[in-house]
């Protein structure tokens, strides 16, 4: 419960970091905002003899919009992005998602990339941006790759990174009008036991898209295909339509049981927040809003 | 905040006034010291090896490699206390100051290194070698109390030093002491009863969580040992430390700085012996400061078990109750038998039996030592008790209030026997957290309301001295053991001085504990401050005007019937004489200064110390909830309490204590939970997978009416308060939740729990339609 010793880096380029990475190989991490990974530390969870700090890689903080799409930098802390005007304007849902995640002292030092990359079960970004079908943007410094946060992560602290490898940043497209976006999650620790991300759209009152992820409750966040149900349907048809895509979820879905709970509750759990962030999400298309809660 | 009655007028200079906190700009600031900001010259650093296992033999400890790491002064393991008697326990004398041959819980100390520096301690720690036999565990109350359990303690039970249970039984099994009282013939009153409602309950661990983890400095210099700790109890502390390192009283000095909270986690001896071991061995001051994981393990809430059935008439006229309890202290009894005693006392409620019968149990199990926690023992069982009552309430179609309002017993009446009968007024207090939460109002669906009442056995062993020096400028000192833990205490003993005076409190400094210096007091706990060392404090005050007086009488040549005191002068004839110049004038130079003594004792002219308890807490609440039955989640909409005090010194620093105790019987009540595993490892020891509550989990509203009665044994009427609430408010929750159609037999009422009883009950009630 005491944090071991070890050695920091602090390169200023990716590239710098990336061959830092290879160089030190297994006993060498990457660490951002080190929320979790000097958590983990200190509870010996992860032991690194060398931390490879990317608070000084000044490419890792832009953010930045380009036509519809909003591109993150890997080191842009939580609390930076829920505050900025722009995605307050632009993408009011991410904003209010990312300020209820843990607490104002994590959301200052954490960041969106650290988060994807300590590739926590439980994790509000990552099931956001997951049902945003969210890009999350791979690099070394000399080459890069492209794979859909949905992917990123493979398992409870696995991702997709090769050794030396490092998330840039992410890209998500922003809602346009007749999109509704709702994140609801219940938790009963420190992190969240359940969060359900839906992204819907709405044309001349009928559903032109429809997509739904689950997170916090497996080992990675699930996008579910269930969704697909409520393609063309109008708000006559709501009611009992987001009814069986929420059972159809959680049927889908196959929960982990933990301390939070047992595979039956959160079964049940995800069937009632599917149901009410659907709800919650079809309401603010057919309004035309960006907006969505939390609580669920 | 409601007050029920103004403090009288033109009466009050100090008393009744919400002064400012003398400790909250510093503690605002930073300047305020606690013990982790001291360091006395040459100061060693202490790291503490805890077991991995919760019961196992010690069969080698290798100390040689850290003995030889640069920087580290001193390894201590149990071969270094052959010399002296090692074995504390202010109850029961059951813990060695470190593991001797033998480990009970995981994380019982087996080593302490002492160093330079902390970083060394640390990593020398990680290179002593321990080889441990594993031994059986029986890390429940089911597996202690099971026939074949493995034994936690084998020796017979060694009393305590300050036990104050009387004879002590023998240990039997794992059950290391017994406590029980019976009245009435409660078979018969059972076998006739119209209506008997019964259960099996369960109540869980919880951690007290101050902020401040246990810190202990300590320097045994041979002839005498300096404790700085951050102790509840510096009296009792030295006591066992004089006991333990075989010197006199006067020769242990223990001093107390700030406490950064205490709940009763700090109550009586925790880190003192194992700190004084270790620097006995390194000739040096050493410090040990727990981490939370291990403050964790140190201390915590007794988990618990309970069977209850009670009977009562179909009018609703409460006949009978059977309570039958085992309450988990731990491997080491710590306050386990006090806890035990009280919980059973607590247990019947505050009303009228024909026939009651209270058997409760303490239970070894291989896990952290159990202690004291804010309100313990009715913490516990109310619950239990105030739900049977809603029970035969909805049964025999009374309202809730109804029942208690004709239940109640009335003031004097006997809660057990040869206890202090009822000291309050019982039904004006549920009244008062009844209408705060507007009782008979109409509400929507899955809403519901309740409301609980109890008695809690307070102020401990009645004995406090207190000396108040009034000084040659006017200046008072109030010299006094009870510690600052945040309560305020500091600032009530102030105001008590200053009222009895008749001066501004601020002119009135009251000073930490140093026990070379402050006279004797028992303890902090037990909501003993303000009415047992206030008392103190009041008798002292009133010494020093006694001189004062007497020197005006001479001064003036007046008879002391002609003499008033107000604003710091005493006045005749309309000539004023100030403090100053009496004291002045009585020495003859600048100098001198008066000196008034206070005691307070169990016997003697303190009358109202003569029966035990000093006073009963009110522990009363009212809550309303809101039920999420598709998630299972409770939110606590807005709650009440009732701060039966007396006489409020300081109504702010009143409603300050209800509203923590609110926020910790919300936690109790909701969330907080410590889950061992069947091998003893406690499993949630951080705040990820502990949960407290957080401002998010405030109610809308908090409401703290303040009654005063003058109808405690304490300073101006006064008696305790602060502890209640946090009895009251978990089984107002549980009401509350049951109003809201879920009845609920165990606490913590997480989302799942309650959404489980709610698919039991569905499934009940269908199958009940077939």
């Amino acid at each position: 419960m005491k944090l071991p010793p070890f050695e920091v880096h602090r390169p200023t380029s990716v590239e710098d970091a990336s061959r830092l990475l290879t160089e030190l190989g297994d006993d060498a991490v990457a660490m951002s905002g080190g929320t979790e990974l000097l958590l983990a530390m200190k509870l010996g969870l992860a032991s690194y003899g060398h931390v490879v700090d990317l608070k000084r890689v000044g490419a890792l903080r832009s953010l930045e919009v380009s036509g519809d799409v909003l591109s993150v930098g890997g080191g842009v802390t939580h609390r930076e992005l829920e505050t900025s005007p722009l995605v307050r304007s632009l993408f009011p849902a991410l904003s209010s998602m990312l300020a209820d995640v843990a607490n104002l002292r994590v959301r200052s030092v954490g960041t969106l990339g650290g988060n994807l990359c300590f590739a926590d079960p439980h994790s509000d970004p990552a099931t956001f941006l997951a049902a945003m079908g969210a890009v999350a943007v791979l690099g070394s410094g000399a080459s890069s790759r492209r794979v859909p946060v949905e992917g990123f992560s493979v398992g409870p602290y696995e991702t997709v990174l090769a050794p030396g490898e490092l998330l840039t940043g992410v890209e998500l497209r922003l809602p346009g009008p007749g999109t509704g976006v709702s994140h609801v999650r219940m938790k009963t620790h420190e992190r969240p036991t359940v969060t359900v991300t839906s992204r819907v759209e709405v044309a001349g009152g009928v559903v032109t898209s429809a997509r739904l992820a689950v997170g916090s409750v497996c080992s990675v966040p699930v996008v579910t295909d269930t969704a697909s149900s409520l393609l063309g349907s109008a708000r006559e048809d709501w009611e009992e339509r987001v009814a069986r895509c929420s059972a159809a979820t959680a049927e889908a879905v196959e929960p982990v049981a933990d301390a939070d709970g047992a595979v039956g509750y959160k079964s049940a759990l995800v069937e009632v927040l599917a149901r009410r962030g659907l709800h919650r999400a079809l309401e603010l298309a057919a309004g035309s809003a960006g907006a969505g809660g939390v609580a669920p | 905040m409601t007050r029920l009655s103004d403090p009288p007028v033109g009466t009050a200079t100090a008393v009744g006034l919400s002064v400012e906190r003398v400790d909250a700009r510093d503690k605002l600031a930073g300047k305020a010291e606690f013990t982790v900001d001291l360091h006395p010259p040459f100061m060693l650093y202490g790291s503490v090896l805890r077991s991995p296992y919760a019961h196992a033999v010690i069969e080698g400890i290798d100390t040689s490699a850290a003995e030889a790491t640069d920087g580290v002064v001193a390894v201590l393991t149990g071969d270094d206390l052959a010399d002296i008697d090692p074995y504390y326990g202010h109850a029961l004398r059951d813990r060695p100051v470190v593991a001797i041959g033998k480990v009970r819980f995981a994380g019982e100390p087996v080593a302490v290194v002492a160093a330079v520096t902390q970083s060394v301690a640390d990593a020398a720690l990680a290179s002593i070698e321990v080889t441990y036999g594993t031994l059986e565990v029986a890390a429940s109350l089911d597996a202690a109390l099971a026939p074949d359990a493995p034994l936690v303690h084998e020796g017979a039970v060694r009393p305590g030093l300050a036990h104050g249970l009387g004879a002590l039984p023998e240990r039997e099994g794992n059950i290391c002491y017994r406590y029980g009282f019976a009245r009435g013939d409660t078979e018969s009153v059972f076998e006739s009863a119209p209506v008997v409602v019964e259960g099996d309950y369960l109540f869980p661990a919880v951690y007290q969580y101050s902020m401040e983890t246990h810190t202990t400095i300590a320097h045994h210099k041979g002839d005498d040992i300096v404790v700085w700790s951050s102790c509840q109890h510096p009296f009792l502390v030295r006591q066992e430390i004089s006991e333990l390192f075989g010197l006199p009283l006067d020769r242990v000095e223990v001093i107390v700085p700030f406490l950064g909270g205490g709940f009763g986690s700090k109550s009586y001896t925790k880190m003192e012996p194992l700190t004084v071991a270790i620097s006995r061995k390194a000739g040096r001051p050493v410090r040990i400061l727990n981490r939370v994981d291990e403050s964790m393990v140190t201390t915590r809430r007794h988990n618990m078990k309970c069977r209850m059935r009670t009977a009562a008439g179909a009018d609703g006229e409460l006949l009978g109750r059977e309570v039958e309890l085992w309450l988990d202290t731990g491997a080491y009894a710590d306050n386990g038998p006090r806890v035990t005693a009280t919980a059973g006392d607590a247990a019947p409620g505050p009303y009228g039996w024909k026939a009651m019968d209270v058997r409760a149990h303490c239970v070894y199990t291989n896990t952290g030592p159990s202690g004291s926690y804010r309100a313990f023992g009715s913490t516990h069982v109310q619950w239990i008790g105030e739900s049977q009552v809603d029970e035969v309430a909805r049964r025999v179609g009374m309202d809730r209030l109804e029942i208690r309002r004709r239940n109640l017993l009335p003031r004097g009446g006997e809660v057990r026997p040869g206890a202090k009968g009822v000291d309050a007024d019982l039904v004006g207090d549920i009244e008062a957290v009844a209408a705060a939460i507007d009782w008979g109002a109409e509400r929507p669906p899955n809403r519901g309301v309740g409301i609980s009442i109890g008695l809690l056995a307070a102020g401990a062993h009645p004995v406090s001295m207190a000396t108040v020096r009034l000084g040659p400028d006017g200046g008072v000192t109030v010299l006094v053991g009870t510690t600052e833990l945040g309560q305020g205490s500091r600032t009530a003993m102030g105001q008590i001085a200053a009222e009895v005076l008749k001066i501004d409190s601020s002119r009135v400094r009251t000073m930490g504990t140093d026990t070379a210096y402050t006279p004797y007091d028992r303890s902090t706990g037990a909501s003993r401050s303000t009415t047992v060392a206030g008392k103190a404090v009041e008798e002292a005050a009133l010494s020093v005007l006694d001189a004062l007086l007497e020197t005006a009488e001479e001064i003036l040549g007046v008879d002391r019937a002609e003499l008033t005191v107000a604003g710091g002068a005493v006045e005749a004839g309309g000539q004023a004489i100030a403090y100053q110049e009496l004291v002045q004038r009585r020495f003859g130079l600048a100098g001198g200064e008066l000196v008034g003594h206070g005691r307070v004792q169990p016997r003697g002219k303190s009358g109202g110390f003569a029966d035990g308890p000093v006073f009963w807490e009110i522990c009363a609440a009212g809550a309303e909830v809101e039920l999420d039955p598709e998630t299972g989640i409770v939110t606590v909409l807005r709650t009440s309490s009732v701060a039966d005090v007396g006489r409020a010194i300081n109504p702010q620093l009143v409603e300050s204590q209800d509203e923590g105790g609110t926020l910790q019987g919300l936690g109790n009540a909701l969330f907080e939970e410590m889950r061992f595993d069947a091998s003893g490892t406690l499993l949630n020891d951080t705040l990820l997978d502990y949960r407290i509550p957080s401002f998010e989990d405030l109610p809308a509203a908090m409401s703290c009416t303040i009654v005063e009665n003058a109808d405690g044994p304490g300073p101006f009427g006064a008696k305790g308060c602060g502890e209640g609430v946090l009895a009251g408010l978990p089984a107002a929750i549980v009401n509350a939740l049951a109003d809201a159609g879920v009845a609920m037999r165990e606490l913590p009422l997480t989302p799942e729990r309650v959404w489980n009883q709610i698919r039991k009950q569905r499934i009940d009630g269908a199958s009940s339609k077939d």
